[in-house]
């Protein structure tokens, strides 16, 4: 069996004195699609958090193309510094939120950590922005300062500036609630092709469609565990625990 | 924690202002007892500005001052049946501020001066002085004219200012709110001299230690009483009192307490001779 | 009444001293013209060393903090009062050190320069500080999830955009600056409010003082005028929704 690309095994994350993550244990094998769901406060954020080390675990492994990226258990608070590029590099985020840098244009955004951190010249950077952008479906955009965007269009730049750091892994946290409802399709298609393409991808969302068409695995979080995972088909439609059945219920009820 | 600390600090806030409401209140209307314990005759209070600290003519803290200054006004005020009671105040407003009646009678080691008599009045001398030029122990300054070029550090407002700025050619005059101020600038090293009056000088040496005074400059300075130019009356009191101090030895007494030396005749013959 | 007037109204008094009131009010300029450029540097030093993150840098982010609520809890009249009367006894410096004449200025000039940067450093950092936590906690992490260092973060994102959080309450800072180095005077150095005092105790009258004050006011009420109209502008930028440009 092909070494997963990443495996969490028995996390734990607490803030303070509320525990948000109680022992979880997660693998994505290489090209995999998993899907995240629950309601909030299950921990489904801070999870994908701590793939990328924003969130460190208190307790726990991590394992990132089988190298441990936390140094072992009860090392989670501070940040171990080669670990931490590895990561970084290997991991690719994309907020709810965006957090485009509004003080950069379309273009420079994208560049900028390729210049920065892994040292591309500017010329070099740029021409990969370009396709990236023109992949996304924004190539007119390269001169515009992110306030001029629509929501959909912004978050559109987001993933190009995450791919081009050529991660490995992609992490979405949320990425279309934010989003007016028209605009949450270019983005979801846009992902929908990059999971075509192989990447490995990890997508938090309440977009049950896009879980059932494209995702490989659909886990179902709860009060800081998993509750259950499987299929897409299985756990949508034949949900075998009751808090995945109640949850599914008031969702689909919208 | 925010929310305990912003707490922590507005009460902080709100008693800092209870007191100082109540410091000022009880300030006010206490002003006119900052006063020396003994003061006199136990008549009528003399209100009496003086720049303190300058030792040995005034020094002390709130409600016991003392001084030369000091006792000879406690022992005048009590020849008229009258209660000096002292207020410390700045050296530069002192004499506008007896002029416009804040207080009644100024004694502050302040030289007679025609500049000075234009703005108020003054009693007969009380005492005859000079200035002197202070240094550290074994500089080698050792005259007015070794300050050439140099730093000297003197009093705002006062003769030695002038003496300073008329003689000394120095490069730089450096005018300091305090006399002390102008001695620790000296020890400190900041200023290489100081211009100040001599019986000033004479007790910083004393005091201090590490400081000698180079040179005495004679300036004939007579120190007298400031007052209102119009309070006449008080100030034929005031000389009435003086010489009456004078004649039965009270004067000689505080004078050889102070100074450890005999006052010389001529301040005797100058109550007589103003007269 | 009158006699009120004429204290502070005296204009012969006042064009008589005007020359030597003004020369003591350039050297205020010339005093806070250099601590300005050295306290805004030293501000900016401090508000960094506050932000390190990290559980091995606690020491310096908790000496950082403490320098910056001590200095600013004591009276700056007392901290120019222990560095003029300290300085100078530390005897394990040399003397040109401890009693500095650098560039023809002399010691007073330069012991109020200490005093001032290391007080005004402290406000000014807490001014930056706020202007770089007003920048969204999610740039800094997509910064940072990009795989950049936090020293990259700080300086390609967060303190780019904390700079234009910045101005206004910096000229605060800045004019009240400008008031505060008068204090200065109480170690005789020889400025505008020191030359006010002198001509006071010369002429019994307080017009030099007034005139000095005039002076000030002829530039930081402009000042705050400028003040008003970059936080109106700002404000504008803010409600418009109107990309910040920095340069």
């Amino acid at each position: 069996m092909a070494e997963a690309m990443v495996r969490l095994e028995e996390i734990h994350k607490r803030f303070g004195d509320l525990e948000v993550l109680k022992g979880v244990n997660l693998d994505v094998a290489k090209g995999e699609v998993v899907c995240i769901l629950g309601p909030s406060g299950s921990g489904k954020s801070t999870l994908l958090r701590c793939v990328n080390l924003l969130e460190p675990p208190e307790r726990g492994e991590i394992f990132l193309e089988g190298h441990d990226i936390c140094k072992g258990p009860g090392s989670g608070t501070g940040e171990a510094s080669w670990e931490l590029d590895f990561v970084r590099q290997r991991v690719g985020m994309v907020f709810q939120q965006f957090n485009l840098f509004p003080h950069k244009t379309v273009l420079e955004n994208v560049t900028l950590a390729p210049r920065q951190v892994l040292g591309k010249s500017r010329a070099e950077a740029e021409s990969k922005a370009k396709a990236l952008l023109e992949r996304v479906g924004l190539g007119d955009k390269f001169g515009q300062y992110p306030e001029r965007l629509s929501g959909g269009q912004q978050q559109r730049v987001a993933i190009a500036r995450a791919l081009a750091m050529e991660p490995h892994v992609m992490l979405f946290d949320e990425v279309t609630s934010a989003l007016d409802p028209e605009l949450v399709k270019e983005v979801l298609d846009t992902m929908r092709e990059l999971a075509g393409e192989g990447m490995t991808m990890l997508v938090v969302t309440h977009e049950m469609g896009f879980a059932r068409e494209v995702g490989d695995q659909v886990v179902f979080m709860d009060g800081g565990v998993i509750v259950e995972q499987g299929r897409p088909a299985d756990v949508l439609d034949n949900p075998r625990e009751e808090r995945t059945k109640k949850f599914l219920g008031r969702v689909l009820e919208r | 924690m925010i929310s305990k600390t912003r707490l922590t600090a507005s009460a902080a806030v709100l008693l800092v202002g209870i007191v100082s409401v109540v410091a000022i209140g009880c300030g006010s209307s206490s002003d006119s007892s900052s006063s020396t314990s003994a003061g006199g005759g136990g008549g009528e209070a003399l209100t009496v500005g003086s720049d303190i600290p300058y030792p040995p003519f005034e020094q002390g803290k709130p409600g016991s001052y003392t001084g030369f200054d000091v006792e000879l006004m406690e022992a005048i005020a009590g020849k008229i049946g009258r209660t000096a009671e002292f207020q410390d105040t700045s050296f530069e407003t002192i004499f506008r501020d007896v002029a416009q009646g804040k207080f009644d009678a100024v004694i502050s080691a302040a030289t007679i001066t025609p500049e000075r008599e234009k703005a108020v009045a003054f009693s007969n001398p009380y005492y005859l002085s000079e200035q002197a030029v202070l240094v550290k122990e074994g500089s080698d300054l050792k005259s007015l004219e070794d300050l050439s070029g140099t730093t000297v550090g003197v009093q705002q407002g006062t003769t030695g200012q002038e003496l300073a700025k008329e003689k000394a050619d120095a490069s730089e005059v450096r005018p300091y709110p305090e006399g002390p101020d102008a001695v620790n600038a000296l020890k400190a090293g900041t200023v290489e001299a100081v211009i100040i009056d001599a019986p000033v000088a004479a007790n910083a040496v004393e005091k201090s230690g590490g400081l000698e005074i180079a040179e005495k400059v004679p300036t004939e300075e007579e120190y007298g009483i400031a007052l209102a130019q119009d309070e006449t009356g008080l100030l034929d009191e005031i000389n009435q009192g003086l010489k009456e101090v004078e004649e039965d030895g009270t004067y000689t007494k505080i004078y050889e307490k102070w100074f450890k030396l005999e006052p010389p005749k001529a301040i005797f013959s100058a109550s007589e001779a103003a007269e | 009444m009158s006699e009120f007037f004429h204290q502070y109204f005296d204009f012969h008094i006042m064009g008589a001293h005007f020359s030597e009131v003004l020369d003591g009010f350039l050297k205020n300029l010339l005093l806070f013209a250099v601590v300005v450029v050295l306290a805004l540097a030293w501000g900016l030093l401090l508000a960094l060393l506050r932000q390190l993150p990290g559980k091995k840098l606690i020491p310096i982010r908790g000496l950082t903090i403490a320098y910056i609520d001590v200095l600013r809890a004591i009276p700056l009249l007392i901290i120019i009062l222990l560095i003029s009367g300290g300085i100078p006894y530390l005897n394990f410096l040399p003397k040109d050190l401890r009693i500095p004449q650098w560039f023809g200025q002399p010691d007073p000039f330069w012991y109020g320069v200490l005093a001032l940067t290391l007080v005004y450093g402290a406000y000014m950092a807490e001014v930056y500080r706020a202007g770089i936590e007003a920048v969204p906690r999610g740039q800094i992490e997509a910064a940072r999830s990009l795989g950049m260092s936090h020293g990259q973060a700080m300086r390609h994102i967060v303190v780019p955009q904390a700079v234009t959080k910045i101005p206004a309450p910096m000229l605060n800072e800045v004019i009240s600056l400008l008031k505060d180095a008068t204090l200065v005077s109480v170690v005789a150095y020889g400025e505008s409010v020191l030359v006010g005092r002198e001509v006071l105790a010369e002429t019994f009258n307080s017009s030099a003082v007034l005139l000095a004050g005039l002076m000030f006011l002829a530039i930081t009420l402009p000042g705050a005028r400028i003040v008003d109209k970059l936080i109106a502008r700002n404000q504008g930028k803010i409600t418009r929704g109107a990309h910040i440009e920095v340069a």
